[in-house]
Parts: structure tokens; sequence; C-alpha cells
């Protein structure tokens, strides 16, 4: 079992694909809140009103990040983990506590705006857009805020309405669209005037699984073009492992993981997912406590048996299963890399516990 | 802050507003007729017990029109719902998206307010009419093109006085979440001292020498005074450089207590 904790590879490093190019460089970072506790019940609303409990909450704890031209980074981690508040920082809503960041050679919070005009933030669960104007006055105002000229706005309208496919609804008020056609024209909002840097809180959240392709392919397809630096955040392990070559996992405020997301097996798969199908009508699977002594048992039915188990016990437990089963065919693969990640922030929250 | 983009987020606040058909109806005639009832029945009432013909030095029709203007002032001056902007951006977190632009929050905040307010000037002009023609416009006969553009510039005056003194409240919504109470707070002050609940040649004269150094009356008091003709070139000015003063001071306020508060702002909401 790989020991969950600070991994140190790739952690406060220099981008490899992009040395010395990096349009997000994050040093030492970190952000703290005080928040008010009050009891339950009425007689902690009263008490409130004369005296709260101050509780300082750690939600981003010195982190390190460099991100390269062209790059989207994911990260990933559960709620409250810090992943916003990073973000917000990064686009120069909030404060930091403390540490540096540089984003396009600017410091985000002083928000000058060559900076603001470079970036772009989109907020899955916040509209950005007007809610009772239709999408093209939305747009029209946002062309005088970042004083896109006519050519390139109509030009830029003209495409993404395109590959988005939302050119029928650009005259329908925003409140009136779906979910999806909604957050489509967020994505246009915020990337008609060609931002360097491109923020995505939880893009595709709450949408369909077409619209999530869509707005997938959308970016891949916009990041081969315009070369952005990214940063994704999201929960959908599908966002992460369609659109990241690279992802930070942050629990806690703290960076866990820092690297390539194909690697990420490598630094904390301790185990490996054995899948047998068995024979039919060739007996039942024997009992899972046997089966058990292996490691975690995913599935022990009478067609299909699915073992986690430790790397280093890999060929012991395939002998087992095939000399006790009726075998039809045996797969060893790694963990599912959302298994891992979810594994990961589970032993922590028992180490912590 | 461009004018051109000044005038784009004013025109997109205006075509907000006006979308409302039913609120836009209901505020035009409603709202101000209502008002005028309770002064009419308020005042006809305090002449008849007092009897007196003139109390202030207003007889009875002049102290209606005087309430038609402050009605109509206090309308233009404090915008249709703007109160709720700002703290509302604070505690919500709508402000994210203000501070990712590359404009001026103040003035795009500014010019939704300039914006919405020109439902409030077509509702106006409907309220100035149906006056007209009911009353044939008895107790304005001091009204003279001078006193028109000297009330026009007391209330440009105002108006931004009004933004820069709400503005420090809304901005405490990043200590203290709901700031609704000092909003009421600040709009019953603004009425009473600013001369929108009755004239203020009403106070006693210790409190009135004292109020004119304050910036309220600078709000509905002095513009309606001066289109009704009841305040001299030279006082009008001096009403007119206090606001002023008070306009620079507050907005040194507003801005320091803006940049306080954005250290504290967590942009909750994301």
């Amino acid at each position: 079992m790989a020991k969950i904790g600070l991994a140190t590879h790739g952690l406060a490093r220099e981008n490899p694909r992009f040395p010395g190019q990096a349009m997000i460089r994050v040093r030492n970072l970190s952000k703290s809140y005080t928040v008010h506790k009050k009891a339950p019940g009425l007689w902690g609303s009263i008490r409130s009103l004369v005296a709260r409990q101050k509780v300082v909450k750690h939600a981003v704890r010195g982190v390190d990040l460099d991100v390269g031209e062209g790059e989207i980074l994911g990260l990933v981690g559960p709620n409250g983990a810090g992943k916003t508040t990073l973000v917000k920082m990064l686009a120069g809503i909030i404060h930091p506590s403390g540490g540096e960041a540089q984003v396009l050679g600017h410091t985000p919070w002083e928000r000058n705006n060559e900076f603001r005009r470079q970036i772009a933030l989109i907020m899955g669960q916040k509209a950005q857009l007007w809610w009772d104007l239709p999408a093209a006055d939305g747009f029209l105002l946002l062309k005088e805020i970042y004083r896109i000229p006519d050519d390139r706005y109509a030009a830029n309208l003209a495409y993404l309405a395109e590959v988005l496919d939302v050119e029928q609804h650009l005259n329908v008020q925003v409140r009136r669209l779906s979910l999806g056609e909604r957050m489509k024209m967020e994505l246009i909002a915020a990337l008609l005037h060609e931002p360097r840097v491109v923020f995505l809180d939880e893009p595709t959240i709450g949408l369909d699984l077409t619209a999530q392709r869509a707005i997938r392919d959308f970016l891949l397809a916009y990041r081969e073009e315009h070369r952005p630096a990214m940063i994704l955040t999201s929960h959908y392990m599908e966002d992460i492992q369609r659109l990241c070559k690279r992802i930070v996992i942050i629990d806690d405020g703290r960076f866990l993981y820092d690297g390539p997301l194909d690697q990420v097996a490598q630094a904390y798969a301790g185990q490996k997912v054995i899948t047998v199908h068995l024979r039919r009508g060739d007996g039942s699977p024997p009992p899972a406590e046997a089966l058990a002594a292996f490691g975690d048992v995913l599935t022990a039915g009478e067609d299909e048996v699915q073992l986690c188990v430790p790397r280093e016990r890999v060929a012991e437990a395939s002998a087992y299963l095939l000399a006790e089963l009726p075998v039809a065919d045996l797969s060893i693969d790694e963990e599912d890399i959302g298994t891992i990640i979810e594994r990961i922030f589970r032993e922590r929250r028992v180490e912590g516990a | 802050m461009s004018v051109r983009l000044f005038l784009q987020v004013a025109s997109v606040e205006m075509r907000k507003r006006m979308s409302y058909r039913v609120d836009f109806w209901i505020n035009a005639f409603v709202g101000f007729a209502a008002e005028l009832c309770i002064a009419w029945f308020l005042w006809q009432a305090l002449y008849a017990e007092s009897g007196k013909d003139v109390i202030g030095g207003y007889v009875f029709d002049e102290m209606l029109v005087y309430y038609v203007f402050v009605i109509i002032f206090a309308r233009l001056v404090r915008g249709a719902e703007f109160e709720a902007h700002v703290s509302q951006d604070i505690y919500e977190g709508g402000l994210n998206r203000y501070l990712v632009f590359p404009a001026s929050y103040f003035g795009m905040k500014y010019a939704q307010h300039v914006g919405g307010l020109v439902p409030t000037f077509v509702q106006t002009a409907l309220f100035l009419g149906a006056w007209l023609v009911f009353t044939g416009g008895a107790g304005g006969e001091a009204i003279t093109l001078t006193t028109v553009l000297m009330a026009a510039a007391s209330l440009v005056l105002a108006n931004l006085l009004y933004y820069a003194m709400s503005f420090p409240l809304h901005a405490v919504a990043f200590w203290a979440d709901n700031v609704w109470s000092l909003l009421i707070t600040l709009r019953f002050a603004s009425n009473l001292l600013g001369g929108r609940m009755f004239p203020l040649v009403l106070f006693p004269v210790a409190l009135r020498t004292a109020n004119e150094w304050l910036p309220f009356r600078a709000l509905f008091g002095l513009p309606a005074e001066a289109l009704l003709g009841r305040v001299g070139f030279e006082a009008w000015l001096q009403g007119m450089a206090i606001g002023i003063v008070w306009l620079g001071v507050l907005s040194l306020i507003g801005r320091a207590v803006w940049r306080r508060g954005n250290l504290q702002y967590s942009g909750i909401g994301i």
C-alpha cells in the first residue's frame, strides 16, 4: 500500500514541457479564512448575538505550481479541499494570506486591467451572463468590457456559436435556456476575448452526458487552436481523464500529488484489479472469505469475480483463482484512476481520524 | 471606464427594467398615487386642525406641490432598488464576475444605477402629466426655466451623493454579510433630514442650521426648494458646495472601506 502523504515528485517544479514558460507560477501560496460557528437551536442563536466562536480555516496551505502554455491542469479533490479557493486567488477574486502568484507576469489580486483582459473564469455553478437578457445582448456588453474589435468579435462569436451548436439560441433570454445551452453560452462569454489563461470551475456540473461530451470536445479543440493555459476543477473523473494529462490532487489545502495523470497509479496504486470471467454451470465461486484473504473483493458472482489485490500478491492470487475456479478469461488491470483517488481521500480521512 | 461602456451597461440595465411590464406600470401609478394620497390627507388634516392657511411658508396647494416633487426626486435620486445590488453582490458572490472584468466595479454599478433610472424618468413624465391634468399645475407658479435648471443640477449632485452615501454601507457587507438594517437607517435618515418627509423649514431653527452642514439636505430638499423658487441663488450655491464637499469625503470613505473589505472577501457563491 502506497503511503498517503505529500508526494514529492512533481511538486514545486518547473513545467518540464515548457521550461521557463510557465504562464501560471505559484509559490508557497496560502489562504486562511475566519469562519464563525454557531451552536444549533434557539439558545445557540441567542448566544451568537452576543458572542460567536471564531474558527480559522486553512483552505490552502503553502502550495507551489507551474502551468505552461497549452496545458490543461486538472485540480482534483473532495469538497472543501481548497480547489476553488486556489482558483479564486489565481483569478484575482480573493487575496491570499501568504505566498506569491504570477499569472502572465501579473499578480492576480492586484487586478490590473491588462491581466484581466487575458484571463477567463468559467463557473459551472454560477451564471456569469445576464439572466434577463438574451445571450447575444450579454455578448455585446462583453465586447465593450473587453474592447474586442468589431471584426474579431463577429468572427469569434460566429466560430464559437457554430462549434457549440447554439446559433439558434443566441437571441433567447438566458433564463429560458436549458442548463446545457446555458453552459455553452457561458463558455462563449468567457472565450470571446481569446483569453490566454482559462480557469474552469466544474464546467460540466449537472449536465447530461451528451452535453458533457460536447463541452469536453470543444475544450480540447479550443486548446489545440489557442494554446491557453487552463486549470480545470471537476468532480467528474471523465472530465479529468479526457482533458488533462497532468493533475494535482489536493486535500485539506495541500497538494498530495502533482504530475502526469497516467503516473498516479504508479505513485499511489499499490494494488491491481484481477477480473476473472467464469464458465457458466461449472459450480459456484469459492466463499468470499477465501477471496478476501488476497485483498478487497469487488465482485463475487457466479459469472464474474473481481479482486483488488496488492501488487506483490497479484501472481499468488491469480494462481489461486486459476486453480480453484472454472476460469474462462482472466485479466489484470491497473486500478481505475477515480478509484485510486477516492481511496487516497478515504485513507487520509481514516488516518486523520 | 469608457463612455461607450458606461452607456452600454446603462442601456442593458434599462432594457432589463423595462422588460418587467407589470412592475413598470404598478410603479408608475400606484406608488406615486399612494404616497400623494397620504400626503394629501395628512396635510389637509393638519391645516384644518391648526386653523392656519400657511404652515412654514407653504399654503396647502404649495405643500402638495412640494410633495409631488420630492416624491419624484426621491425616485430619481435613489433609482430603482439600487440599494439591493452591491451588498447582495458581496453576500451572494455575484461580485466575482465583476472582479474578473477589466472594468471599474464602481463605474459599472453606477452605470447600472443610471440605466435603472430611465424607466423612472418615463414614470415621472406620466405622473407629472397626470398632476398637470388634475390640478392645472396649481401651487407651482414659481417654477421658471432658471429654477428648473437649478433643480436639474441639484439632482445630478443628489444622485451621486446618495450613491456615495450608500456605497460604504453596502461595503460593510464584507464583514457583516447582511447590511439591510444599515440601509434602512440611511433611508430613514435621508427621508427625515433630506426633506422627503416634510419641508426642512418645519424643523426648529437650531436643527435646521445644523442640518444645512450635513449631506442630507442636498438630496431632496435642496432640489425641491430650488425648483419651487424657495431658495435664493447664493443659498443654493452654498448648499451645492456643501454637497460637493460631502461627495468628496464620502467617496474617499467608500474607497477606503472597499479596499479594506476586499481583503476580507471570500467570494462565497462560486
